[in-house]
């Protein structure tokens, strides 16, 4: 008796171990992503081209994965989700299929359209999962490049117009005035030599 | 030959007397003004290089030319016949044929001065980077040719059709289909019949020809087809003007 005892409690540990194991193997991640900002100072203007990477760490084959980027600005006092429409041609990316042990590259190009510091992850999403993969925050910072010398051209978008206005302003002024001028003058000799 | 010079003055001279040829210029300067401003005011347009910028701005500076040339070309000789000064013009010592050059001459100037207005814009926006000079001079040379083919058209129209509202409703037509590549942009411009009308579009020849010059910093030999192109339209514009002017409907 002692002996049945002992296997049924030895049976059930054994299955709890399982239940245990199996539970442990779903609470780890079976994707590990991760995304790497250039090296180097970035600028207003520049093209970067940002690398993911996505490991399949699980034991099944993964089927019609879909990546996407998140931006986000973290300026202080100013944090939002930017809209990737001008800064990224790119914006999602779907694996086929991903064989355990799999590893899959992508580059993410991106336009670099505002300055400050703003941060950068990439989301997996499995069709057969209802929890997505984020990888980790990358922040990186945009320095400001203004192209265009905008100090030199508001004097020349305002002033130019305004003396047009005034060189023309000025010449139907006098060419008005001469002009009355003139009548005047043919007015009193008019006069003039019908008082003769 | 006098009597040519005379004339010649005088549709110069009314150019900058006249009101209406001053409230022209003073709103083509606004309207630069506007797309400066814009330049550098908007993010992703003022992340442009400055050539990007020069090219821009030139494209706009022949569209405002080639839109008061076919303002002015509607008005050369149906406004004078509206006027009902058209008989009294046509019979001064002067053929048909220099009165329509002399209007020619007119709508020349009225470019000249629109380009001496438009040398500050172009200098602010490039004159740190490259291709300034290059874009001035092509810019000079491409307008001047559009300006002769779009006011060389629009003067024979207006010497044949006998009303100032009909000769402008399709001069402006003309130009909004041949403006087509501004208002289009280049995706559209990709396809078959995007390069056709390309092809034998003037005023896309000459923004092809200011895009090689001044953002690709290409060479005089590569502009051989669009200047040849340009050259052909002029010459077809005076032929059909002097044509036009030979038989001017009173």
């Amino acid at each position: 008796m002692k002996k049945y005892v002992a296997l049924c409690i030895g049976f059930m540990m054994a299955m709890l171990f399982v239940v245990a194991g199996n539970s442990h193997a779903e609470g780890t991640p079976f994707i590990q992503v991760s995304i790497q900002a250039p090296t180097g100072a970035l600028k207003m203007g520049d093209r970067p081209v940002f690398k993911g990477v996505v490991k399949n760490t699980g034991q099944r084959n993964l089927q019609g994965l879909v990546v996407y980027l998140s931006l986000v600005s973290l300026k202080p006092g100013h944090e939002h989700p930017v809209d990737l429409e001008d800064w990224s041609a790119q914006k999602a990316v779907r694996i086929d299929q991903l064989v355990s042990g799999e590893t899959n590259r992508q580059d993410w190009p991106m336009r670099l359209i505002q300055a400050g510091r703003f941060g950068v992850a990439l989301t997996i999403v499995d069709p057969l999962e209802n929890r997505p993969i984020v990888s980790d925050l990358v922040s990186f910072k945009i320095q400001p490049k203004p192209t265009v010398a905008s100090g030199r051209i508001l004097p020349v978008a305002i002033g130019e117009p305004l003396l047009l206005l005034i060189f023309f302003g000025l010449f139907h002024w006098i060419h008005t005035r001469s002009r009355r001028l003139i009548k005047d003058v043919q007015i009193q000799e008019l006069l003039h030599e019908r008082k003769l | 030959m006098r009597y040519f010079k005379t004339l010649v003055g005088k549709e110069c001279i009314e150019e900058i007397i006249s009101s209406r040829g001053a409230a022209l210029y003073i709103v083509g300067c606004g309207v630069l003004s506007v797309f400066s401003l814009l330049l550098v005011s908007n993010t992703e347009l003022s992340l442009l290089d400055n050539a990007q910028a020069v090219y821009m701005m030139s494209a706009i500076i022949i569209a405002l030319a080639l839109l008061i040339a076919v303002i002015r070309g509607s008005d050369g000789f149906a406004g004078e016949r509206e006027r009902e000064t058209l008989e009294t013009l046509l019979i001064t010592p002067v053929s048909s044929n220099e009165v329509a050059i002399a209007k020619l001459m007119g709508l020349i100037f009225s470019w000249l001065i629109v380009f001496v207005l438009s040398i500050p814009y172009l200098w602010t926006l490039g004159s740190t980077g490259q291709n300034l000079i290059s874009a001035i001079i092509y810019l000079f040379v491409a307008g001047t040719l559009l300006v002769v083919i779009f006011g060389g058209f629009t003067l024979a129209l207006s010497a044949r059709m006998k009303t100032l509202k009909g000769t402008l409703s399709i001069g402006l037509s003309a130009f909004l289909l041949s403006g087509s590549p501004i208002l289009l942009g280049p995706s559209l411009r990709q396809s078959t019949v995007g390069r056709f009308v390309d092809l034998i579009n003037p005023f896309s020849n000459a923004l092809n020809m200011l895009d090689s010059v001044v953002v690709d910093s290409l060479g005089v030999l590569f502009q051989i087809i669009p200047l040849a192109i340009l050259v052909f339209y002029t010459i077809a514009a005076i032929w059909v003007l002097s044509m036009a002017a030979k038989r001017v409907e009173l």
